[in-house]
This record gives C-alpha cells, structure tokens and sequence, in this order.
C-alpha cells in the first residue's frame, strides 16, 4: 500500500511480518490443550536465513531486496508448545511492531515537513 | 494480511480453559460421590481438538492466515481410572466386606490441573490484550498532527 516511498514499503512489509509472528503466537498458546497440534513458527526463505544468521553488513540496495521475501507459516520442528516460551517471544515481537509504527510515524512526519517546503505546522 | 481473525482464536482458547475448568471443578466436588446412574462416579476430561486440522486431514497442509487452527471442545469423555476401595463399614453403599468404591479422582492432579488451566486462560487473555493493542496503535498511525 505504501509504496510511493521505498522506505515505508519496506517498513510496512516489516510490519506485515511482526504482524503475522504476533497471530501465530497467539494461535499457538490458544492450542497449547490441543490434542495432536503442532507449534507453528514464521520463517523466511532459507537464502534470507543464512544472510541474517550470517551477521554481515549489507548494503540498502540488498536490505531492499530483502523485503520483497515472503514470510510463511509452517510447523516448527519442536511440536510441543511452551506457553512461557510463546508469551516471551510474543512480547519481544510486539516491541518491535511498536518500534515499526514509531518509524513510520518518523518517515511520515519527514515526508509532510518535506511536502510543506520545510515550513512548520 | 489481518491480525482481527487472531482475536476470535485467542477467545476460542479461553473457551477451552473454561470448559476444562468447569470439569475440573466437578471432578474435586464429585470426590466422594458414590452413587451417579446406578455406579460410582467415574471423572471426567476434556477433549480438545482444533477444528481446522480436522478439516485439512494429512499433515503438511499449509496453514495461513485465512486458516487459524481454532481450538474446540470435541469431547468431554469418563476417565477410564479404576474406583478407590476404602474401607467404611458404616456406608450405605459398603459392600459384605465393608469396602466402599469411591471415584478414582487424583486430589493432587486435580490441583495441578487448575494451576494449567488458570496459566492457560490467562495466556490467551494476554495475548488477546497484546493484539488489540497493536491494533490500536496501528489504527492511530497518522493521527497525530
């Protein structure tokens, strides 16, 4: 949708995913009595796992590249489901969907002072 | 992509550990009961299945979003435990020998079971709150100014 500015399409795609991880998770804590349920994660491509596992510094040009990755849902290796386990990674993920709104708020703000010539209110 | 279907699965959870709860209770108050349908008490357990992964039947089905696994009480079903015999000549219900069959409830995993059921319900509570939140926070993007 926000694709007039790279940078808020790559924000908004950032946003999509926390959004996703924070709907598994709490699927996975409403089965957790479920008979025969398996966890469920988000992963990424296994070319974009190894980039991030690898730790390097990237350019912006691969960073951008990076976010035309499709998140998907499948079943975790570990089947069973820790609630203490999930509620954590469930707090940790909406932290950083808070701090991606907080920078989209950012690059909004930037893009209306820009819009206005630099002009206040 | 829409975390608002997530909400109704988070409520689906919290309808599980209620129904687990009220079977729990009944277990501890039926502790003692002798005579139910002409036999004792026999406790209960809940079956909990999720209703999409019955629908999907072999593993490897993908899920999405559009697909949440949303959990359901499939069952509650009699426990098949053997009765305790304790002695209590003195019971209506004792036999020649004086021994009483009463319900084989287990006090201690009965406790255990409302510490899990309480650590469950509120889980889903939490992570009810969470998506809301973000939601929230989500809708006032832009807002200001």
């Amino acid at each position: 949708m926000l694709n007039a500015d790279p940078i808020l399409a790559l924000l908004s795609r950032a946003l999509d995913a926390a959004a996703l991880r924070q709907t598994v998770h709490a699927t996975n804590v409403a089965n957790v009595d479920t008979e025969g349920y398996r966890r469920l994660e988000v992963i990424y491509s296994a070319e974009l796992q190894r980039l991030q596992a690898g730790g390097q510094a990237v350019d912006v040009n691969e960073a951008m590249a990076w976010a035309e990755a499709e998140p998907e849902v499948v079943e975790s290796s570990e089947t069973r489901v820790r609630l203490d386990q999930e509620m954590a990674q469930m707090a940790e993920n909406a932290v950083r969907y808070q701090a991606l709104i907080g920078a989209i708020e950012r690059t909004l703000s930037t893009l209306r002072y820009a819009a206005r010539d630099g002009r206040e209110g | 992509m829409s975390m608002f279907g997530v909400l109704e699965v988070s409520s689906a959870g919290m309808d599980v550990q209620q129904a687990r709860l009220e079977v729990a209770a009944s277990n501890i108050a039926n502790a003692r009961t002798t005579q139910q349908n002409g036999g004792v008490y026999k406790p209960l357990t809940v079956v909990v299945r999720s209703a999409i992964a019955a629908a999907q039947g072999p593993a490897g089905t993908p899920t999405t979003v559009e697909n949440l696994p949303m959990p359901s009480v499939a069952e509650v079903v009699e426990m098949n435990v053997a009765p305790k015999l304790v002695y209590e000549p003195g019971h209506p219900d004792a036999d020649e020998r004086g021994m009483v069959s009463l319900p084989g409830v287990d006090p201690v995993s009965s406790m255990l079971d409302l510490v899990s059921i309480s650590r469950g319900y509120e889980a889903n509570l939490r992570a009810f709150d969470i998506t809301r939140s973000l939601l929230q926070r989500t809708l006032e993007l832009g807002r200001n100014r």
